[in-house]
């Protein structure tokens, strides 16, 4: 009760103004002022739904769908098996539609696919020794970067620099020619 | 005699290039005025050695002249004539008289463009530094990858003609041409960067003479690439339109530091910040370029672009090292100048949103190099053989795509310095409720998943954003808040809406469906009905085209296929697309049997929304060129942020004094303040 007082007492005034006609800016205001944590909690709850209201658990056909797409065709170059329409990246989807129909669990499938393939059938390297080294750098980079950022924002102003010789140089000079008469307008 | 012809042409363009760096430098050093005048007219030269050497090359493509090696590569008496003018850059000795081509064209558009400011050092310099690029590429047609070498026409000889993929699409002849006018143009800007360098005006000057270049150059690129990705996805046959392959990454990665750069210059030219980052982009936008023909023409790593191999690689890996070790020198050596007099105020701010904007696009570019380049490194390193494909692209890119369209939903529309609670709450109100009405449309449509409508909320919410500013432009100077870099660039935003919308919903919606057809039966995959009606066929001099006449949705009949080149033998397949607003289809013949009553393996994808990226590429180009157009004031610092009623002239006086001990802008120095000393 008292946590919605606020929203309220602020409300008020605003129905007020909107029945006699005339709105100002400060309603509008306040009244966007209200309607912020509106569009947020909306934003979330469509963002809920979208991800939970997936229609169960996955199916076979979207497990195999899922596993093509892991792995690489041999013979194409960037293209997975899934997409490809190379005859060995159509052995390869059998391959997985049986075992998946076998029951067989993701490692299983993914080991015996090594076996045959080597490990550079997989589209995203094995984790563990120098291949993690893709998914650490990045994340070095852009820590390193904020940090840069961050640094380059917390700066204290270097609004104040000491003159340098060339610039004592250059105003001796412009007084001198002031002083000479020799520029126009200079009093 | 086309031999002899093309190879003099060659060599009166290396000829000329390096002596325009010669004679350049020195008239530079010793300030002769006479001289370097002659220098800037011997651009025509190199220009009609440049055009001549194409000319010759078409000529001999055009007469099926064997005895040039080149023609005895692509050229074939049955390519159809567009195919066979797209020949030349059909492999790598022909590509590079494209660019050779298209380096030219931009030395003489520099030239003349700056032609009163023959005796300006920094010009000079920068034509300099065009004249040995330019040297580069012609010493390139000289020796490693001369096309133009005499060649014997053994009694054997079969023509062949261009790879089969590069002769069954129109855009095979406007995609390359497009993207060397991007990759190309950015040699423009990077030879006034280290003409800056060397010069020591590191100033703001140089940025505003090549802001122009540099927004062509990039939107030739954005274009370029749009176009690839169209090609990829109607002639190669898998219903994709990017495969993370090393050829499209060599062309995304210039793109990513290119596009970080006309965002984080503006910074500079407001505030007088940002010039070591800005110079480092710059040079390393050049240099991605020639990493990336490296990457993809010394067959380094294998792809389905990389037709060829040579030592060439080697030159390219030399001439990339040199630029580069000469960009951080000269950054180096002009460090002390290089400080910048400013600082920004506050994180909520745009030059702080530009900041952010430069830290995301650099970690993307990074992720994509790493992917690129990671599988030779290690395979350098202890022999294994790993791929990097899509999963890692997607995982790493996924969030830093969210990070960008949230920049570019509220980076317009704060100001610079400072920002308040308040004007961001009554800013970003609007676009704020398009996002949220994106998102409930997506929904509401049955769209799930948290990626594509997260996508969609951002979309819009950053289209709001770019939209308000064209509204209120629009609305404040009628048809001229549609011009200028501003306007054009919201433009450009909105497109990338639309391509982020694209790729969001043709990826996560898809359905893909393989099946196998005897004549007259019909498959219903995602509410459209496919029937196959029969097998045909028919033939000429130059290919065999087989495919299956499939009925859609008792409509239309689309024809999958496959065409066989009678001089290569190797099939390739040939979809059939229908495109449409909302999804396309398309549809592959994956296998079909010898008996055309036999039989046939069909794939369907049906693929949403996917239309929208090519007019997102559209709207980007259209954008860009809106973006060149010379808004409400010409030259000097643009008013970005006079949108909200700023005292602009006291703004431009505050950045006047900034920086004091800088050398004026040459741009700003001939129009507003004469010269001092």
């Amino acid at each position: 009760m008292t946590a919605s007082t606020p929203s309220s007492s602020g409300g008020a005034p605003s129905v007020v103004a909107s029945s006699s006609g005339a709105r100002t800016a400060a309603d509008r205001k306040r009244l966007r002022r209200m309607l912020w944590p509106a569009l947020f909690v909306s934003a979330l709850f469509l963002l809920a739904v979208a991800t939970l209201d997936t229609g169960g658990a996955e199916t076979d056909g979207e497990r195999v769908q899922r596993l093509s797409e892991s792995f690489a065709c041999p013979t194409c170059d960037g293209q997975s098996v899934a997409e490809s329409n190379a005859a060995v990246a159509a052995q390869i989807r059998n391959f997985i539609r049986a075992e998946v129909s076998d029951g067989a669990t993701d490692t299983e499938i993914r080991d015996a696919l090594i076996v045959g393939y080597t490990s550079s059938v997989l589209l995203t390297p094995p984790s563990g020794g120098v291949s993690s080294l893709i998914w650490i750098l990045p994340v070095l980079v852009l820590v390193g970067g904020s940090a840069g950022v961050g640094f380059v924002l917390t700066r204290p102003r270097s609004g104040s620099r000491d003159a340098t010789e060339d610039d004592e140089a250059l105003v001796a000079r412009a007084r001198a020619s002031i002083d000479d008469g020799t520029v126009e307008g200079a009093s | 005699m086309n031999s002899i012809l093309g190879y003099g042409f060659t060599m009166l363009g290396l000829t000329t290039s390096l002596a325009g760096v010669a004679a350049g430098s020195y008239a530079l050093i010793t300030k002769q005025h006479r001289l370097l005048r002659q220098v800037r007219q011997w651009t025509w030269l190199a220009l009609i050695a440049a055009v001549g050497a194409f000319t010759v090359m078409q000529v001999a493509l055009f007469q099926r002249d064997y005895t040039v090696s080149f023609v005895q590569s692509v050229g074939s008496p049955f390519t159809p004539p567009l195919y066979n003018f797209a020949a030349l850059w059909s492999a790598l000795e022909g590509s590079i008289i494209l660019w050779t081509l298209v380096l030219a064209g931009y030395l003489v558009a520099v030239a003349v463009k700056f032609r009163q400011r023959v005796t300006d050092p920094l010009f000079g310099w920068a034509l300099v530094v065009m004249y040995a690029v330019t040297a580069f590429f012609f010493g390139l047609m000289a020796g490693p990858t001369n096309p133009f070498v005499r060649a014997v026409v053994s009694a054997d000889f079969q023509p062949r003609g261009p790879n089969p993929l590069l002769q069954n699409h129109v855009l095979v002849a406007f995609h390359p041409p497009m993207l060397y006018l991007g990759y190309v143009g950015f040699t423009v800007p990077f030879a006034f960067a280290i003409a800056a360098l060397i010069t020591g005006r590191v100033g703001e000057g140089w940025l505003v003479e090549t802001r122009r270049w540099t927004v062509i150059a990039w939107g030739f690129l954005t274009f370029g690439i749009v176009l690839g990705a169209w090609w990829s996805y109607e002639v190669l046959g898998w219903g994709g339109y990017w495969a993370w392959d090393p050829v499209e990454n060599a062309s995304l990665l210039p793109w990513l530091t290119g596009t970080a750069y006309i965002h984080s210059v503006m910074v500079q030219e407001r505030r007088g910040m940002l010039r070591v980052w800005n110079l480092s982009l710059l040079c390393s936008t050049f240099c991605l370029t020639i990493l990336g023909t490296f990457l993809t023409r010394s067959g380094v790593v294998e792809s389905v672009h990389a037709f060829s191999e040579g030592e060439v690689g080697t030159w390219l890996l030399a001439f990339f090292a040199v630029v580069a070790t000469l960009s951080v020198g000269l950054i180096g050596w002009r460090g002390d100048r290089l400080r910048s007099p400013g600082a920004i105020d506050s994180p909520v701010s745009r030059e702080a949103a530009f900041l952010a904007n430069n830290v995301i696009f650099g970690a993307l570019a990074f992720v994509v190099l790493l992917g690129t380049v990671f599988p030779l490194l290690a395979e350098a390193y202890d022999g294994t053989r790993l791929t990097i494909g899509r999963p890692y692209f997607d995982s790493l890119g996924r969030p830093i795509a969210f990070v960008m369209l949230f920049l570019m939903a509220s980076a317009p529309v704060l100001p610079w310095r400072k920002a308040s609670n308040e004007l961001l709450s009554e800013r970003l109100f609007w676009p704020a409720v398009l996002g949220v009405a994106a998102m409930v449309l997506a929904v509401a449509l049955g769209g799930r998943g948290l990626y594509p409508v997260f996508t969609f909320g951002l979309g819009g919410f950053a289209a709001g954003a770019a939209g308000r500013q064209v509204v209120l432009a629009a609305r404040r100077q009628g048809w001229r808040g549609f011009v200028g870099r501003t306007n054009g660039g919201m433009i450009v935003h909105l497109g990338v809406v639309l391509i982020a919308v694209a790729v969001a919903g043709s990826e996560s919606y898809k359905t893909d469906r393989i099946t196998e057809l005897l004549p007259g039966e019909s498959v219903t995959v995602a509410g459209h009905t496919f029937e196959y009606v029969n097998f045909d066929g028919n033939e000429n001099d130059r290919r065999i085209h087989l495919f299956a006449n499939i009925r859609i949705d008792d409509d239309e009949i689309y024809t999958p296929g496959r065409t066989i080149y009678r001089e290569l033998g190797q099939p390739v397949t040939t979809p059939s697309v229908k495109p449409g607003f909302s999804e396309d289809l398309f549809l592959v013949l994956d296998e079909f049997s010898d008996d055309p009553e036999g039989p046939i393996r069909l794939r369907v994808i049906v693929r949403p929304l996917i239309s929208w990226m090519w007019a997102g590429g559209i709207l980007m180009a259209l954008g860009t060129l809106l973006a060149v157009f010379p808004g409400s004031r010409r030259r000097g610092t643009e008013a970005v942020s006079a949108a909200v009623g700023r005292d602009v002239g006291g703004n431009r006086k505050g950045k006047r004094e900034e920086g004091p001990s800088t050398p004026i802008p040459a741009g700003v120095a001939s129009t507003e303040v004469a010269p001092n000393v």
